[in-house]
C-alpha cells in the first residue's frame, strides 16, 4: 500500500547539507498499526511529512498504491493528502473559528462536496468517535481529549488509505491518553484503519502491532507481530529493545 | 462525471466555502475590518464625488450651450495686429448667409449705449442694438406682442423692446406699449414690438442681453450711434457641417469682400470641444486626486491581509495538510479582501452619492446620479482588492506546510 524505497532528506544548515534520512526503506500494508519511535532530532518529523506527502525527498521513491508520488507536482500532493492521508498532531491543529462540525467538514470541503453531504459524513464520524453532541462547540469549548478526538474524527472523514498520527496522545494526561490510544486501537481493529503512529512514549508503542525507532535517519524494526488485521489480541508487553540489527532493514 | 465538471464543481464549492469563511474572518477581526472599510469608503468616496461633480458640471456647461444651440458661430473683427480702417461693412454681413451655403443665417449687429426715456421718465439704461429680422431667430428670442424688426424699416425709427424695458415701462404708467414712442438718448423711436423674457447664455463670448435692450433697424442704429460699427455677427452654421469647415468659409467670404480685414470666428462646437477637453482634464485631476486616497486605502488594506496572513500561518498549514492546494489559499485570501474592499466601495458609493448631493444642494446644481460612476466604483473597488490582496494571498499560498505545523 505504502513503500518508501532509499528514501534520503538533506537540509542544507549554512555552508553544509545535514542529512536528516539516510536511506529509510518501509513497507505498510492495509490495516497495519505501526509505531516509529525516536529521539527528537532522530527525523521522525522530517518522515512523517514525508509519508505524509507534504515534503518530498531529496532521492529515493514513495509509491503510494503502487504508485511512485515522489515526483509529483504541488496540487497532486494536496489532491493525494485529501484522499489518502489523515493528520492527526500532538497539539490538535483544530481551527478555533470553525465549530467541531465544521472542523470535521473542512477536509470534504477541499473535495467540493454538497454542504448537506458533507454536515451528515461529518456528523457521522463525531458519531464514530463519541463526539456527536458536541459538533456545535468551538474547540475552545473542549476538552484535550475531546479536540482530539474532534481531530480523528476529521482525519478519518476522507476515508484515507493512511491515518498518520504525531505524538496524538503528547499533550494529554494519562487517563485521556489512554482513552484516545483505546479510540485508535478501535478503529485500527474493527474497521481496519491503517495508522502510523510517531511517539516517543513507550506505553503507545507497546500497543502497536509493529514497531519501528528511527536512530540517527535510518529505520530499525524492533517488532513485527504477525497479526492478522482483525486479530485484536491484547498486546503481550515485549521489552521496548533499544535496536534489533538482525530484524533490520535490508 | 468528467473530470472537466468534477473539478469546476469542485471548485464553485471550494469558493463557496472560502467566501463564507472570508466573511467569518473579517467579522471576527472586526477592528481590523472596520479600519480597512474605512480606509477604502473614504477612497470610493471621493473618487465617486469627484467624479459625479466634474460630470455634472460637464452636463450644466452642456446644457447651457445646447439651449442656444450648439451650432452658433460669433463672428468678430480681430483686434490683433489691427488695421482699425478695416471695417464689417453692414451689405456683406447681410449677404453672407444668401452666399455661403454653410451658414444657414447671420445676423450683424451695432451696440450702442443710452438712455431710455419714456414720458418725461428714465425707464432704463441699456445697449441700443441695431439688428436686422434674423437677429431673433439667430438668438431665440421670441415675443410677447407686436413685431420684431423688419428687414423692410431700412432706416426707419421703429423699435423693439425688451421684458425688462417693457416692464419699467409699465411700471411708469405705460399701457398698450405697441404705438407708444420711446426716447433714446433724445431720438424718438416708435415701438413695434415687445419681447419676452430671455435668458442670457454665458457660456458664449456674446451676451445679447435682450431683457434691458432696445432692438433698433441697424441702418438707423448706423446713423445714430456714435462711431457705428459692426461689433459681432452672430450665426448658425447649416446641419452637419464641421465648425472648421463653417469658420473657413466665413473668413474666405470676407477675405474676398474686404481683403484687410481680419476675423475671429469662435464657435460653440469649438467652445464645447475646447470645455469637454478642459473637463476631462479637470476630471482626470479630481479623479487623481480621489485615486491617491484610494491608494491609501488600498495599501491598508494590503496591510491588514499581510497581518491577517501572518497570524494565520498555521490555519494555512493545517489546510494545507487537510488537502487544500495553493490556488484554495490564494483564492481564500482574495476573496477575502475583495468582500473587504467592494463592501467598503459599497459604503464609499452611498457616502460619495451624499456628498455629491450636499455639494449640488449647496451650489444649486442639478443633481445627477451618473451609472458609469457607479459601475467604475465598484469596479475599482474591486480591482484594489485584487491588486492589494494578491501579494498577500500569494504569500499565504506560498508557506511551506511543514515550517507552518510545526509553529507551535
Amino acid at each position: 500500500m505504502l513503500r518508501l524505497v532509499d528514501i534520503r532528506k538533506s537540509y542544507r544548515v549554512g555552508p553544509t547539507t545535514r542529512e536528516v534520512l539516510q536511506g529509510i526503506d518501509l513497507e505498510v500494508g492495509a490495516g497495519d498499526l505501526i509505531s516509529i519511535m525516536g529521539a527528537s532530532g532522530s527525523g521522525k518529523t522530517t518522515l512523517m511529512n514525508l509519508i505524509g506527502l507534504l515534503d518530498r525527498p531529496t532521492s529515493g521513491a514513495c509509491f503510494l498504491n503502487e504508485r511512485d508520488v515522489s515526483g509529483l507536482a504541488d496540487d497532486e500532493l494536496s489532491t493525494l493528502r485529501n484522499a489518502h492521508v489523515g493528520f492527526v498532531f500532538q497539539s490538535f491543529h483544530l481551527l478555533p473559528r470553525l465549530t467541531a462540525l465544521e472542523n470535521v467538514c473542512l477536509p470534504l470541503v477541499y473535495q467540493g462536496l454538497r454542504r448537506m453531504e458533507m454536515q451528515q459524513r461529518a456528523h457521522a464520524m463525531l458519531t464514530r468517535v463519541g463526539m456527536a453532541d458536541w459538533g456545535q462547540q468551538r474547540p475552545g469549548q473542549l476538552s484535550g481529549g475531546q479536540k482530539q478526538r474532534v481531530a480523528i474524527a476529521r482525519s478519518l472523514v476522507t476515508e484515507p488509505t493512511l491515518l498518520l498520527a504525531d505524538e496524538p496522545t503528547g499533550a494529554l494526561d494519562a487517563d485521556t491518553a489512554a482513552e484516545v490510544m483505546a479510540l485508535l486501537l478501535e478503529l485500527n481493529e474493527q474497521q481496519g484503519v491503517t495508522i502510523l503512529i510517531i511517539t516517543h512514549d513507550p506505553l503507545v508503542a507497546r500497543r502497536c502491532k509493529r514497531r519501528l525507532r528511527i536512530h540517527r535517519g535510518t529505520l530499525l524494526e524492533t517488532e513485527h507481530r504477525a497479526a492478522s488485521v482483525h486479530s485484536g489480541q491484547p498486546t503481550r508487553s515485549g521489552p521496548e529493545a533499544t535496536a534489533a540489527p538482525a530484524d533490520a532493514q535490508p | 462525471m468528467t473530470p472537466g465538471s468534477r473539478s469546476w464543481s469542485r471548485l464553485l464549492a471550494v469558493l463557496r466555502g472560502n467566501a463564507r469563511e472570508a466573511i467569518d474572518s473579517l467579522r471576527k477581526a472586526r477592528l481590523r475590518t472596520v479600519l480597512g472599510l474605512i480606509g477604502i469608503m473614504i477612497g470610493i468616496s471621493s473618487v465617486i464625488t469627484m467624479v459625479s461633480l466634474g460630470e455634472i458640471a460637464k452636463a450644466k456647461a452642456r446644457k447651457e450651450f445646447e439651449a442656444l444651440g450648439t451650432d452658433i458661430l460669433v463672428i468678430r473683427k480681430s483686434f490683433e495686429g489691427a488695421e482699425a480702417e478695416a471695417a464689417i461693412n453692414v451689405p456683406d454681413a447681410l449677404a453672407l448667409a444668401p452666399q455661403t451655403p454653410s451658414i444657414t443665417i447671420a445676423a450683424p449687429r451695432i451696440s450702442g449705449y443710452g438712455s431710455f426715456q419714456y414720458a418725461g421718465k428714465e425707464v432704463g439704461r441699456g445697449s441700443l442694438q441695431g439688428v436686422s429680422a434674423s437677429f431673433l431667430r439667430v438668438n431665440k428670442l421670441s415675443l410677447q406682442e407686436g413685431r420684431f424688426i423688419s428687414d423692410l424699416d431700412v432706416d426707419r425709427y421703429y423699435c423693439a423692446i425688451g421684458a425688462g424695458v417693457a416692464d419699467s415701462m409699465r411700471a411708469a404708467g405705460g399701457r398698450q406699449l405697441i404705438g407708444q414712442h420711446l426716447e433714446i438718448d433724445g431720438t424718438l423711436f416708435t415701438i413695434v414690438g415687445v419681447l419676452n423674457e430671455a435668458v442670457d447664455n454665458y457660456a458664449l463670448p456674446v451676451q445679447v442681453s435682450a431683457n434691458e435692450s432696445v432692438f433698433v433697424p441697424i441702418s438707423t442704429a448706423g446713423r445714430v450711434v456714435a462711431n457705428a460699427e459692426i461689433d459681432v455677427i452672430i450665426a448658425r452654421s447649416a446641419a452637419g457641417v464641421h465648425y472648421r469647415a463653417a469658420t473657413a468659409d466665413v473668413n474666405a467670404y470676407f477675405q474676398s469682400r474686404s481683403p484687410d480685414l481680419k476675423l475671429e470666428v469662435v464657435t460653440a462646437q469649438e467652445l464645447i470641444a475646447r470645455m469637454e477637453a478642459q473637463m476631462r482634464i479637470m476630471t482626470l485631476l479630481l479623479g487623481a486626486v480621489g485615486s491617491i486616497s484610494l491608494i491609501v486605502g488600498g495599501v491598508g488594506v494590503m496591510n491588514i491581509m499581510l497581518v491577517s496572513v501572518a497570524e494565520r500561518r498555521r490555519e494555512i498549514a493545517i489546510r494545507r495538510a487537510l488537502g487544500a492546494r495553493r490556488r484554495d489559499i490564494q483564492s481564500q485570501f482574495l476573496i477575502e479582501s475583495v468582500i473587504l474592499t467592494v463592501a467598503g466601495g459599497v459604503l464609499g458609493i452611498i457616502l460619495g452619492l451624499l456628498a455629491t448631493w450636499g455639494i449640488c444642494r449647496f451650489t444649486g446644481w442639478d443633481y445627477l446620479i451618473s451609472g458609469a460612476s457607479l459601475l467604475s466604483g465598484l469596479g475599482t473597488a474591486t480591482a484594489v482588492g485584487l491588486f492589494f490582496g494578491f501579494q498577500p494571498a500569494r504569500q499565504a499560498a506560498r508557506l511551506d506546510p511543514v515550517t507552518g505545523l510545526q509553529g507551535d
